[in-house]
């Protein structure tokens, strides 16, 4: 095989190995990502009822915590998905600390719910699947 | 707007080594899947590079599984003609001793100004002088005249004529090039004394020198008209 010949092969699987890994890579932190979204917002209803409402520290604690995740994981999704499509849970997220600010439980389980939705549909839009093949 | 400036170097500089890695194809020459290729990375290619909110791995990894394909379908040409041919069509001839072939114009969605269009462009004013043509997969067209319409050549001739030799830039707009200094198997001292000859005194008033194995020498002073001479048949040169 000639020098080219090898240059070539060797691009084509670097190519290959490349493409492999950017795939793994997206799939495994697009659904880690929204998987700790999701396990925060159940640990957020679960305290919430054991509690007797919003208004206490391990909830609130739960929503920064939630926050934090979500920034760091917003910043590695942001090289994998468009970021439009995903700051929407970020108002949300946030939304979430104003409402136990403000005492609004009706609107801070809404939220909760919004961004439940969001989780969901991102799974949908994000991961690979038939549908979004297609 | 620096993001978007990091961005098209970015994206530019994978569009180009991944264009360098495909091969150096002119568009005139491309097959048709090269050429649906090209317009699909120049759209692919340009939507990151402006549109911040997108991920430029959103351009890249699309133009790279592009040019993965493009190296699997190469390949597969190159081992089945049948797999080639169905991918880049098969020539057809358009022009043959009959005439025009009409059913093949037709088959290739031509006309017959189009066909007089490719004759002349080869240069050729007449069907009739025509023995051959045909329509290539680049889409270019090939013509074979009639005996009597073909050049003459030199083996027509019976003529005895020297190889021809390609001359070696030495000197490129006051630069001497180095590395055909050795190709030339010729040393700077050499080229000194030819400038000598000629009776210029930098290296960097020169616009162009070349020299070919017979020692023929074109030189050309910035400003004047060139000058060419003979100095002695130097070390062989690479052709």
């Amino acid at each position: 095989m000639t020098k080219v010949g090898v240059f070539k092969l060797v691009s084509f699987l670097v190519i290959l190995a490349l493409l492999t890994a950017i795939c793994v890579i997206e799939d495994r932190l697009v659904a880690g990502s929204l998987m700790e979204v999701k396990n925060y917002c159940y640990a957020i209803e679960l305290a919430s009822e054991e509690n007797g409402g919003i208004i206490n520290g391990e909830v609130a604690s739960l929503v920064d915590n939630l926050e934090v995740s979500w920034k760091e994981n917003e910043g590695r999704l942001c090289f994998m998905v468009n970021h439009k499509s995903i700051e929407q849970l970020g108002v949300e997220i946030v939304r979430l600390k104003t409402y136990i600010d403000e005492e609004e439980e009706i609107e801070f389980f809404t939220s909760l719910e919004i961004i439940k939705h969001y989780v969901e549909t991102f799974q949908h839009f994000m991961g690979a699947s038939f549908h979004n093949i297609l | 707007m620096l993001t978007i400036v990091v961005r098209a170097i970015i994206i530019y500089l994978v569009v180009l080594f991944l264009y360098r890695l495909m091969g150096k194809r002119q568009l005139g020459q491309m097959q048709p899947f090269e050429l649906v290729l090209t317009l699909i990375i120049a759209d692919l290619a340009t939507i990151p590079m402006a549109e911040v909110s997108v991920p430029v791995l959103h351009g890249i990894v699309p133009v790279l599984t592009l040019v993965l394909l493009h190296f699997v379908l190469t390949f597969l040409s190159s081992i089945s003609h049948k797999f080639s041919s169905f991918l880049s069509g098969k020539p057809v001839i358009v022009i043959n001793p009959n005439g025009i072939d009409y059913k093949a114009l037709k088959n290739l969605n031509l006309s017959v100004d189009d066909v007089f269009e490719a004759i002349r462009g080869c240069g050729y004013f007449s069907v009739e002088q025509v023995q051959y043509a045909i329509m290539e997969t680049n889409g270019k067209m090939s013509v074979l005249p009639k005996s009597q319409y073909s050049p003459v050549t030199i083996q027509d001739m019976k003529l005895e004529i020297d190889k021809s030799v390609i001359p070696v830039n030495i000197i490129n707009e006051g630069r001497i090039l180095n590395n055909n200094l050795e190709i030339a198997k010729i040393d700077k001292t050499q080229v000194l004394n030819i400038l000598n000859k000629a009776k210029i005194k930098k290296i960097k008033d020169v616009l162009l020198m070349t020299i070919d194995k017979n020692g023929a020498v074109y030189l050309q002073k910035y400003g004047e008209k060139y000058q060419t001479f003979q100095t002695k048949p130097l070390g062989k040169v690479e052709e």
